[in-house]
C-alpha cells in the first residue's frame, strides 16, 4: 500500500468533508446499532418492561437453545455448500465468459440479472420450480420417468435453497473474476505457449495462481452472505408461524425477539454471529499468506 | 368563617378544573391489525364516536398482523404506545404479566352493566383472579366448510350435524382423486393448517376426549391418552390416506380449498367476504363429533388498553361503545367477525348478512360445545416448537409418534421458562 498520492497540506481537509457524509452514516447509522446490539445483549429485556442487567445470562442460555442449535448448524452446513459452490460455478462461467465469443455482452447480462432482480419476485419463480407436483423439475423427473423428489421438504429443503443462492450468487462472482482475469497480462500465456503448455496447464500454472487474490476476496464476501443469507430462504421454506423449515440463524434471531419477547437473547445471537463472521475473516486473512499470490 | 370561604375558592377551582378536563379535547390512538376494507369500517365506527363525544378524538392506525406485533413492541419500547390496541386473545397473557396493560375492572365495577349481553366464553380468557385488562371486541368460531359441486360431482351427501369424524375420514378419502389422471393427485378431501392448534387439531384432540395443556399452563398434554389417538386420526388423513394435502403441496394453491383443489375445509368466518367471490358454491357444517362428542375451538380478538395511557377515561369510553350495539352491528356488516353481543349475533344483521347466503347461525351454535383456545404466558414459542415439530409428519418424513415424544419435552421446557 506504499503507491498511490498522498494528500498533503490543505488536501487533507477535503479528503475528511467528502468522507464525512459516509462516516456520518456509519457512525450514527450502523455503529449506533452495532453498539446497541453489543449492549442489549448484557440486559434482559422484552421490549415493553424496563431492561434488567443480566451479565453474561443470555450467551449462557444460547448454550442449552436447542433452537439456536439447530439454527447454527443449519447456517454452517448452509455456508460450507454455498461457498465453495459459488466460487466454483462463478469461476467457471467467468472463464467461459472471458473470450472473444459472439453476443459476450448478452450472456454476462443474463448471468447479472438475478443480482439486480426483486430477491422475493424469483424466489418465487424458484418456488414454482420446486413445487411438489406442478413444478417443472418434478414434471421433468416425471417425464423420464424418475420419481419426483420433494424438493422443499424438511430434509431437501437446505439443498434446494442452496442452490437458488448459489445461482443468485453467480452474477456478482462473475464480474469479480472476470476483472481478475481481464488483469492477466497476455504475454503469460504467449510465453507458455512458445513453451508449449496445454491449455490445461495454462489454467492451472497462471490463471489459478493470478487471480487467488479475487478468489480470496469473493471467498470473503460469500462467507459474510451466506451468515447472513435470508430472502430466497423465507420465501421457500417458510412456514405458518413465521418460522422456517430450515431456520437458520436470522430467522432464530427475529423470532426471539419480537416473537418471544426476548431481544436480550436475540442480540446475544446477533453478537454470536458477528463474532463467527470476524473469525472467518480473520482465519481467511491469516490463510492469505499461503495461497494467494499477488503479482 | 375563613374556612368555608376556602372551602368554596377550593370547591370552585375544583369544578372548574374538572370542567377544564371535560372541554380539553382528548385525542387517543386504537391500533389493530387487519386489511384496509376493516380500516375503511372502523373509520364509520370512530366517525359515529366523535360525533357522540365531541371531545374525544380517535386516531385508527391498521397494519397487516406480521407487522403490527413488531411495531407495536417498538412503540412500548420507545416510550410512545397506543392509548387502545387489539390482541389476540392467546397472546394476551404475554403482554399482561409484564404489566403493560391497564386493569379496567375499577371501570366494569362504575358501570356494572357494561358487559350486559356479551357471550360469557368471550370473556374467559380476559378475566384474571385480580381483574380484566382486555375486553372482547369479536370472536371466531371454527367450523367445517364444504365445496358443493365437488361433492355433487362425487355424488355424495352434504356434511351435517350427525357427522362423526369417521365420517370426515371416509369422505375426505373417496374425494381426494387424480382429476387429469396424470399419476399424481391434485384434489384433496380436506384442507386444514396444522400448524396452529386452532383451525383443526385442537378441536379433534377435545373431540376425542383429550386435553392440550393442564390447567396451570405447566404441562404440556397433546401427547397422552385420548389426545395421542387423536393425533392418530390425523394422520390416518393426512399421512396414510394422503387425504389431506401436505405443506409442500399447499404451498402451491396458497389456500387450497379457495383454489377448488379441496373440497373441505376448517376455519372461521374472518374468511366470509373473501369466500363470498368464489366460483363455487359452498356452505357451512359443525365440526364433526368424535368419540368423546363434539367439539370446536372458540378465539376472540379483543380490546387492550396501555397502563400508562393518560387519556384511560377516554379510552375506556371508546371501548364501550365499541361493544355497544351501535358499534357491534357495524363491526358485524363489515362480514369478517362474529359480534360478542348476543343480541347482536342473534339479529338479521348477523344471521341474514349480505355477504354470502349460507348458514351463518352454525357459528353461533359452535359456542355451545366450544372450548376457549388456551391463553397463555410463552403462548407463541410453544406453539412455534409444536407446529415446527410436526411438520415432518406431514410431509411424511417421521412419524407421529417420534414428532410427540421429543416436542412434548421441549414445549414444557418453554412452558417453565415462562413461569
Amino acid at each position: 500500500m506504499e503507491t498511490g498520492l498522498k494528500p498533503i497540506g490543505r488536501e487533507q481537509w477535503w479528503v475528511f468533508l467528502l468522507l464525512a457524509p459516509t462516516l456520518f452514516g456509519l457512525l450514527f447509522g450502523v455503529f449506533g446499532s452495532v453498539f446497541a446490539t453489543l449492549g442489549i445483549s448484557f440486559f434482559s429485556w422484552d421490549l415493553l418492561t424496563p431492561p434488567q442487567w443480566a451479565g453474561l445470562e443470555n450467551y449462557l442460555s444460547l448454550l442449552s437453545d436447542p433452537a439456536f442449535g439447530k439454527s447454527l448448524a443449519n447456517t454452517t452446513l448452509f455456508s460450507l455448500t454455498y461457498v465453495p459452490g459459488v466460487i466454483v460455478v462463478s469461476l467457471f462461467v467467468a472463464l467461459l465468459l472471458n473470450r472473444r465469443i459472439r453476443g459476450v455482452s448478452i450472456f454476462r447480462l443474463i448471468y447479472f440479472l438475478p443480482v439486480i432482480s426483486s430477491a422475493v419476485a424469483v424466489g418465487l419463480v424458484w418456488s414454482w420450480i420446486y413445487a411438489r407436483d406442478q413444478g417443472i423439475l418434478n414434471v421433468l423427473l416425471r417425464g423420464v420417468g424418475l420419481q419426483p423428489v420433494n424438493w422443499l421438504s424438511s430434509q431437501m429443503a437446505l439443498f434446494s435453497v442452496v442452490i437458488v443462492n448459489v445461482w443468485g450468487a453467480i452474477g456478482e462472482g462473475m464480474i469479480v473474476f472476470l476483472a481478475g482475469l481481464q488483469a492477466i497480462p497476455r504475454d503469460y500465456y504467449e510465453a507458455a505457449q512458445v513453451d508449449g503448455a496445454t491449455a490445461w496447464q495454462e489454467f492451472w500454472k497462471i490463471t489459478l495462481p493470478m487471480i487467488t487474490p479475487s478468489i480470496f476476496f469473493q471467498a470473503i464476501i460469500s462467507t459474510i452472505n451466506a451468515f447472513q443469507a435470508f430472502e430466497y430462504i423465507y420465501i421457500l421454506t417458510r412456514t405458518t408461524g413465521g418460522g422456517s423449515s430450515v431456520p437458520t440463524v436470522v430467522f432464530t434471531i427475529y423470532r426471539t425477539g419480537f416473537n418471544y419477547f426476548r431481544m436480550g437473547e436475540a442480540c446475544a445471537q446477533a453478537v454470536v454471529l458477528t463474532v463467527i463472521i470476524v473469525v472467518l475473516t480473520i482465519i481467511y486473512f491469516q490463510m492469505q499468506r499461503r495461497w494467494v499470490v499477488y503479482e | 368563617m375563613k374556612k368555608l370561604l376556602l372551602a368554596c375558592v377550593v370547591l370552585l377551582l375544583l369544578s372548574t378544573g374538572i370542567s377544564l378536563a371535560q372541554d380539553t379535547p382528548v385525542e387517543i390512538t386504537y391500533m389493530m391489525w387487519g386489511s384496509p376494507e376493516e380500516l375503511a369500517v372502523w373509520q364509520v365506527i370512530v366517525d359515529d364516536f366523535e360525533a357522540a363525544n365531541p371531545n374525544i378524538q380517535v386516531n385508527v392506525d391498521v397494519s397487516d398482523w406480521d407487522s403490527y406485533w413488531s411495531r407495536l413492541q417498538t412503540l412500548f419500547a420507545g416510550g410512545t404506545p397506543p392509548d387502545v390496541f387489539a390482541m389476540d386473545a392467546p397472546l394476551y397473557r404475554d403482554w399482561q404479566s409484564r404489566g403493560v396493560l391497564l386493569n379496567l375492572q375499577p371501570y366494569l365495577d362504575a358501570n356494572p352493566t357494561a358487559l350486559d349481553g356479551v357471550y360469557p366464553s368471550t370473556l374467559e380468557a380476559y378475566q384474571l383472579e385480580d381483574g380484566i385488562y382486555g375486553l372482547p371486541r369479536d370472536f371466531q368460531t371454527i367450523v367445517l366448510f364444504y365445496n358443493k359441486d365437488l361433492f355433487d360431482a362425487a355424488g355424495l351427501d352434504y356434511p351435517n350435524e350427525d357427522w362423526t369424524m369417521d365420517d370426515l375420514r371416509a369422505a375426505a378419502a373417496e374425494l381426494t382423486v387424480d382429476v387429469d389422471g396424470d399419476g399424481v393427485t391434485d384434489q384433496w378431501g380436506l384442507y386444514a393448517d396444522l400448524y396452529d392448534m386452532e383451525l383443526f387439531w385442537s378441536s379433534v384432540i377435545w373431540s376425542y376426549g383429550g386435553e392440550i395443556l393442564n390447567e396451570d399452563y405447566t404441562q404440556t398434554l397433546l401427547a397422552e391418552g385420548p389426545a395421542r389417538d387423536a393425533w392418530y386420526f390425523i394422520n390416518s388423513m393426512a399421512v396414510e390416506d394422503r387425504s389431506m394435502p401436505d405443506p409442500t403441496q399447499v404451498t402451491q394453491y396458497g389456500d387450497p380449498f379457495a383454489a377448488g383443489v379441496a373440497a373441505m375445509t376448517t376455519i372461521g368466518h374472518w374468511v366470509i367476504p373473501e369466500y363470498a367471490d368464489l366460483p363455487f358454491g359452498w356452505d357451512v357444517a359443525p365440526m364433526p363429533s368424535g368419540p368423546e362428542g363434539r367439539a370446536t375451538s372458540v378465539n376472540s380478538a379483543g380490546f387492550v388498553v396501555a397502563a400508562n395511557t393518560p387519556n384511560a377515561d377516554a379510552a375506556w369510553q371508546f371501548i364501550q361503545y365499541a361493544i355497544s350495539s351501535t358499534g357491534q352491528t357495524r363491526l358485524t356488516e363489515l362480514g369478517f367477525a362474529i359480534p360478542v353481543l348476543q343480541s347482536v349475533a342473534e339479529s338479521p344483521v348477523f344471521l341474514e348478512q349480505q355477504t354470502a347466503p349460507i348458514n351463518h347461525q352454525v357459528f353461533l351454535d359452535a359456542l355451545e360445545y366450544a372450548h376457549v383456545k388456551p391463553s397463555f404466558r410463552g403462548y407463541e414459542e410453544w406453539a412455534a416448537v409444536v407446529g415446527d415439530g410436526l411438520l415432518p409428519v406431514w410431509n411424511g418424513e417421521i412419524s407421529i409418534d417420534e414428532a410427540l415424544d421429543s416436542i412434548v419435552p421441549a414445549a414444557n421446557d418453554v412452558l417453565a421458562a415462562n413461569q
